[in-house]
């Protein structure tokens, strides 16, 4: 028999053939129940337990969530465990560098589930509305129902979501890139608009459907013009023949140019950005956590692929410097200045994670200037993937809160932190050092991202300055520009204070509008507190030094290749 | 709270604490310095936890009687400390350590980066990180901070829990002082200067928050701002000194800096001036530390904190950190190994501030009543003597003579571990008698307002004839102030006696200026046998001067077990450790603690008499002085103002009665006409500093806040608020691209999508 895939390279993509068939399964086991084939012309029932009246265990609603649980847990595990690596056929490849991409796109997910247990929740022992019952009452019992009915729905679009990134991650060939990408955004479009009854969500997912696909649009259409230019789209043949031309050809910078578009929706650039805040405050918040972070590690991997992989030069600038540097200053302090005024803390959230894709953009563009040694560059890459692995911690962090939040109609005006800190310590206090990890303070996780950022920045540039200054400002005077991009991380940091500070300061200092605890979401707060811990010694401790080392092992593997 | 419940049931969850160090050690694999990190994270753990805790669970009666409101969570922290401690130590005392390489163990690299350096080159690979440096000054301060840390944790737990003062704020307690051992562990195991100054200023701040503890008392609120704010000025030097030992140097690590400190960066030669300010700039913040002169002024005050607080900041950890702090400073002026010359003057400083500190705090103590405020005093002049030791220590290794310069270094030292070990006792004696007097006084005036405003249990002019009430508590302040003054064979004898010994030889050795210091405290050795003996008689010999007196009895739990561990080491320890060569073992010669292969009786023999007739005739001389100084005239004098006999069928016990009966033998002598005299209310004014520093801060300090007060308000503010503003503004005119409008969006993509291709364009086709 001729299998598409052997079972040594099947091996390689364990995570990604456990959420496969998880999805087949979640369609499947709602669905079992007593049904029966009668043999014709017989009397003979065979079961085929697929429909009939179901068992009771397959009719709870709680199951697909319980199975997309099970599902990610054991993904994260095989993920984790996993230590060989090699091609899948011609267009997949598993490396270091995917496999922790991987693994950083299901922790998510596995978050948004957990958040999901309790922001959508499955009420097994809901009954119709009878006649005798008020409206409110029959509408809340009608809207349980619905919640029950579209669990099913919900995840096997999450866990599609997951498939799509996790195999985008491994893609050596443009087009496969692509279609991973298009699997995962328009299932994150459908889980923006998820709830459909609220005309927010419906509103917000429609604007980041159309916003969405014009990028999607444009950037294909930079595709075509590459196949048109190289006559192949794997990302390896595309970088010699990169190498091979000794000037830039206007139809591949085009080309890579009207790439950039479509992947600066994803990170949330600007001016690309305009319409993520309304996504994320539309959607319900672990969706819009997930959008946040591993849909923003998903255009920065492709970013990484056009620009370091495949278009930067051996030596000296990439011709995307001045442009990427650009964007990436206007990107935080849009990001920064837009949020300093939010009043939702979702669109606050949304705005700041626009800041955050600035910074990482400037690293990116510090790569661009080609002043850096092979180390330098090691370091700003490395930077940024850390980043992008800990901000699914302390960024998705504070959307669980927001989620708990959410259970009681609330988290969408900053009122509703007011005196968090008196009605739920625990959670307030993790909040707070969600946003102080945001915002860099040390010794949390954020910080060390943004130092290793900084770090890295200033060691690609800081040796351009001049060694006989005599004074700090002749040396300002004599460095290379790229070196301001640190300059700019700083300041806009600075600046992001205010309102990260802003979240600590109304739950601890206000009076509560309601000083009831809050739900009992167990699994919602040990997340919750879990990513605060983690926050914590992802910072410092042997426990971040082991992520480094895992983040410089994927950077090499992507380097060498 | 019952009186006289057995509470020893309380200490089982400490077991599996108890047991950590041993598993460690049985399993043989790591040395113990791995686990020195230990000693600081336990307390580090505690912290929050009994933080917390104490704010979740205050009214809750487990957390009241079993955990003690936290006392024994911090006592299980603080035990792991002290095993870790214990184990380090032994390593050292048995060999398998090697005391004469300085350990060091990193156990935190946190971040590595680049750095500007001032000639504008970068240097590559600074590591942010914690490390671990372990000799012998190290472990003996480590096993005194450890060691009194948990026997104060110890008596705290009796003291504050039964004090109905403390009401559900002794969780703050408890996190405040184990987060306090934290900062003088961590100071003590710093590898670096800069951690060094870290934990320091983590002390700086638990003793502010401790000393204010009563924070509703004005008085206490006042003294914890004017104890902060003295230590903050040596502080500020400290900083100083530590940027110029940088600029020489180029690092803070100890390993750098001591590896050579004749030789700074890029292997330049050091210039001795520079030093000297970087050490004298360091000096300053180690006077204001151990409260010398002229930054003591803060000391008496802080005796507003409960008083475990007060044991625990005199004796065991905050004043010793500026004596560590000196001590380590060795290598710097030690010609022998490297050491950069012409720093004599430094030594010779910190003699002169020891000895005038030794003799104004001797006299200042012979008028106070108060009994805390008497040990007060009387640890400001015994540091002082510690800091003549070090400035003579400073001046013999700076001219050559290291023999001479190990010895009183070895024996300043060993004077700090005699003195913490005895000053920690007195403390939580006289804590123990004021808990006692108190709880009678409570007892006495039960339901009734009479006298309990004016009643003030601290006062020893509300006490006397306590002998025979208070057993314990007299035996231990009894071998307390015999070390402290330096009765032959007791404890301080044994240090002291080399201190005054050796800083006379300076004087000898042809250092004139020395003479001030050597007379300073020869002087203060007869003082300190007056008012140290001044304050036993009144307390518990004598004629009870009070009717509470009658109603006294030992019966806290809790108190008593530190006192006669720690009276016990008072008494014999000095000795033994004289015996042992811990002088020589002090001053890193590299000899182990031993017999040096000598039979223990010869070795007694050989030490009595280096003590009692050292081979030169001039240092035998002082010797005698000081012993007939200290043993005879000061305590005979005290008695005959203060002593008195037992009461008829009053039973103390063997040595307390003899000593009480003995005193009652000197006759007796009126002395109100001293007491009212110029000098002795200049005394009680503490010679007027307090007034003078108050009168100067007035005039010069307080306009100048009020103008910087100003200024912040107006200027800094006024450009924060400015760029708060704008940046609102901005923010404002920012949002107003988000429309809401997908139409909208695609225009703004279109336009940005230009963008790129215009800059694409005018970089590259």
């Amino acid at each position: 028999m001729n299998l598409p895939i052997n079972t040594s390279e099947a091996e390689l993509v364990i995570p990604e053939l456990i959420m496969l068939f998880g999805l087949i399964a979640i369609i499947l086991i709602p669905n079992l129940g007593n049904a029966s084939f009668r043999i014709p012309l017989t009397r003979i029932h065979v079961p085929v337990f697929i429909g009939g009246s179901r068992f009771k265990s397959t009719s709870n609603p709680k199951l697909p969530n319980q199975v997309s649980l099970i599902i990610f847990i054991s993904a994260l595990f095989f993920g984790l465990m996993q230590n060989s690596y090699g091609p899948i056929g011609n267009t997949l490849e598993v490396t270091e560098f995917s496999r922790l991409f991987s693994l950083i796109f299901i922790a998510a997910l596995l978050l948004a589930t957990i958040a999901t247990t309790h922001r959508l929740p499955a009420r097994p022992n809901v009954k119709p509305p009878n006649d005798g019952d008020s409206e409110n009452i029959s509408t809340k019992k009608i809207n349980a129902l619905i919640d029950n009915r579209r669990q099913v729905d919900f995840h096997i679009i999450l866990i599609m979501v997951g498939l799509g990134m996790s195999l985008m991650s491994m893609a050596t060939h443009l087009f496969m890139l692509f279609v991973c990408i298009e699997l995962a955004s328009l299932s994150s479009y459908i889980l923006v608009a998820f709830h459909k009854e609220s005309k927010v969500g419906g509103e917000a997912g429609m604007k980041y459907f159309i916003v969405g696909s014009v990028a999607s649009a444009v950037g294909i259409y930079g595709m075509s013009l590459l196949y048109l230019w190289s006559g192949d789209l794997s990302l390896d043949a595309l970088a010699i023949k990169w190498a091979e031309s000794s000037s830039i050809d206007p139809l591949a910078g085009i080309a890579v140019g009207l790439m950039l578009v479509a992947f600066g929706f994803k990170v949330g650039a600007a001016p690309f950005h305009l319409a993520a805040p309304d996504a994320y405050s539309g959607a319900s918040s672990p969706i819009a956590g997930l959008l946040a972070t591993a849909s923003k590690a998903m255009g920065f991997v492709a970013l990484m692929r056009i620009l370091v992989s495949v278009t930067m030069p051996i030596e000296g600038e990439a011709f995307w410097y001045t442009a990427i540097a650009i964007i990436a200053v206007v990107t935080m302090t849009w990001g920064n200045l837009a949020a300093l005024t939010s009043s939702n803390p979702k669109r606050m959230l949304a705005y700041s994670s626009v800041s955050h894709a600035g910074y990482m953009l400037a690293g990116l563009a510090a790569i661009g200037s080609g002043l850096g040694s092979e180390e330098a560059i090691q370091l700003v890459l490395t930077a940024i993937v850390f980043h992008l692995a800990v901000l699914v911690i302390f960024k998705f962090g504070a959307f669980l809160v927001l989620s708990l939040l959410e259970t009681e109609e609330r988290g969408h005006r900053l009122e509703d932190l007011h005196g968090l800190a008196r009605r739920e310590p625990l959670v307030a206090g993790s909040m707070f050092l969600f946003m102080l990890s945001l915002a860099g303070v040390p010794p949390l996780s954020g910080f060390l991202s943004k130092f290793l950022m900084i770090n890295g920045i200033v060691n690609i540039s800081a040796g351009t300055g001049a060694s006989d200054a005599t004074s700090i400002l002749d040396w300002l005077i004599s460095v290379e520009p790229v070196f301001w991009l640190a300059f700019a991380i700083v300041i806009n940091s600075a600046l992001s204070m205010f309102y990260y500070l802003r979240i600590g300061l109304v739950m601890f200092f206000e009076e509560p509008e309601d000083s009831r605890a809050m739900k009992d979401a167990f699994s919602l707060r040990l997340a919750i507190v879990a990513c605060a811990i983690l926050t914590v010694i992802l910072g410092i401790g042997p426990l971040s030094d082991s992520l480094l080392e895992m983040v410089a092992d994927a950077i090499n593997s992507f380097v060498s290749n | 709270m019952g009186e006289t419940k057995n509470e020893y049931r309380l200490l089982f969850p400490l077991l599996p604490f108890l047991a950590i160090v041993p598993y460690l050690a049985l399993q043989g694999e790591n040395s113990s310095t791995d686990f020195a990190w230990m000693i600081v994270v336990a307390p580090f753990i505690a912290f929050p936890i009994i933080l917390i805790s104490g704010q979740v669970y205050n009214k809750n009666e487990t957390w009241k009687n079993t955990f003690k409101e936290g006392g024994i969570l911090g006592l299980a922290a603080l035990l792991v400390s002290l095993s870790t401690t214990i184990w380090i130590v032994y390593d050292y005392l048995i060999g398998s350590a090697d005391i004469n390489n300085n350990d060091v163990t990193s156990w935190l690299e946190w971040i590595s980066f680049d750095i500007l350096q001032s000639d504008y080159t970068m240097a590559q690979n600074r590591v942010l990180g914690v490390g671990v440096w372990v000799d012998s000054l190290t472990l003996m301060l480590l096993f005194v901070a450890t060691f009194l840390c948990f026997l104060i944790c110890w008596f705290a737990i009796g003291y504050m829990t039964t004090d109905p003062i403390n009401e559900d704020s002794n969780h703050r307690f408890f996190a405040e002082f184990v987060l306090f051992s934290l900062g003088m562990f961590g100071m003590v195991l710093a590898d670096n200067f800069l951690w060094l100054f870290i934990f320091w200023e983590v002390m700086g701040l638990c003793s502010y928050l401790l000393i204010g503890f009563y924070y509703w008392k004005e008085s206490a609120a006042y003294a914890a701002k004017k104890a902060f704010l003295t230590t903050r000025v040596g502080d500020v030097f400290l900083m100083v000194g530590l940027l110029i030992l940088y600029d020489i140097y180029g690092s803070l690590d100890f390993a750098v800096v001591f590896d050579d400190p004749s030789t700074g960066v890029g292997g330049a030669l050091v210039d001795s001036g520079e030093l000297f300010w970087a050490l004298m700039m360091l000096f300053i913040g180690a006077v204001g530390k151990s409260a010398q002169f002229p930054l003591h002024v803060w000391l008496p005050d802080a005796m507003e904190g409960p008083t475990p607080v007060s044991a625990l900041i005199h004796a065991a950890t905050m004043v010793n950190a500026g004596l560590y702090l000196v001590a380590r400073l060795m290598p710097f002026v030690d010609v022998h190994h490297h050491g950069v010359s012409g720093l004599e003057d430094f030594g010779l400083i910190v003699a002169w501030i020891g000895g005038i500190t030794a003799f104004m705090a001797a006299s200042i103590a012979f008028v106070q009543n108060d009994i805390k405020k008497v040990l007060a005093y009387s640890t400001m002049s015994q540091l002082a003597y510690i800091f003549t030791g070090l400035g003579s220590a400073l001046y013999f290794l700076n001219i050559n003579e290291y023999y001479a310069g190990y010895f009183v270094l070895g024996a300043s030292l060993f004077h700090l571990f005699n003195h913490a070990m005895a000053k920690g006792m007195l403390f939580m004696a006289s804590g123990s008698v004021i808990h006692e007097v108190h709880h009678a006084h409570d007892h006495l005036h039960h339901g009734s307002d009479h006298g309990h405003h004016d009643f003030d249990p601290q006062d020893m002019r509300n006490m006397g004839g306590l002998a025979s009430k208070l057993p314990v508590t007299a035996t231990a302040m009894m071998f307390g102030s015999m070390s402290i003054i330096g009765i032959p064979l007791i404890g301080g004898f044994w240090s002291k006696e080399g201190i005054i010994a050796k800083t006379w030889s300076a004087y000898f050795h042809g250092e004139t200026l020395m003479l001030g210091p050597a007379l300073l405290i020869l002087a203060t050795a007869g003082m300190t046998g007056f008012y140290m003996s001044r304050m036993w008689f009144m307390t518990f010999a004598g004629e009870p001067k009070s009717e509470v007196v009658d109603h006294v009895h030992e019966s806290t739990p809790w108190i008593k077990e530190p006192l006669i561990i720690l009276t016990i080491i008072t008494a014999v320890g000095g000795f033994v450790l004289a015996v042992l060569g811990v002088v020589d073992f002090l001053s890193n010669k590299s000899v182990n603690l031993s017999l040096h292969g000598k039979p223990l009786l010869d070795q007694i023999i050989y030490e009595l008499e280096h003590a009692f007739l050292p081979e030169d005739q001039k240092l035998r001389i002082v010797g005698w002085i000081t012993i007939f100084l200290s043993f005879i005239v000061g305590p005979i004098m005290a008695s005959r103002v203060h002593g008195g006999r037992l009461k008829e069928g009053e039973k103390a016990n063997l040595f307390v009665g003899w000593l009480v009966n003995l005193s009652g033998k000197f006759g007796k002598q009126d002395v109100s006409w001293l007491a009212e005299s110029q000098l002795s209310e200049a005394l009680d004014k503490r010679l007027y500093f307090d007034d003078l520093y108050e009168g100067v801060l007035a005039r010069t300090l307080i306009p100048f806040a009020d103008f910087t007060a100003w200024f912040d308000r107006n200027i800094i503010d006024g450009i924060i608020k400015q760029i708060e503003s704008k940046s609102v503004l901005g923010s404002f005119e920012i949002r107003k691209f988000t429309t809401g409008s997908a139409g909208d969006y695609i225009l703004m993509a279109t336009v940005g999508a230009l963008c790129i291709f215009v800059l694409l364009m005018g970089v590259s086709f």
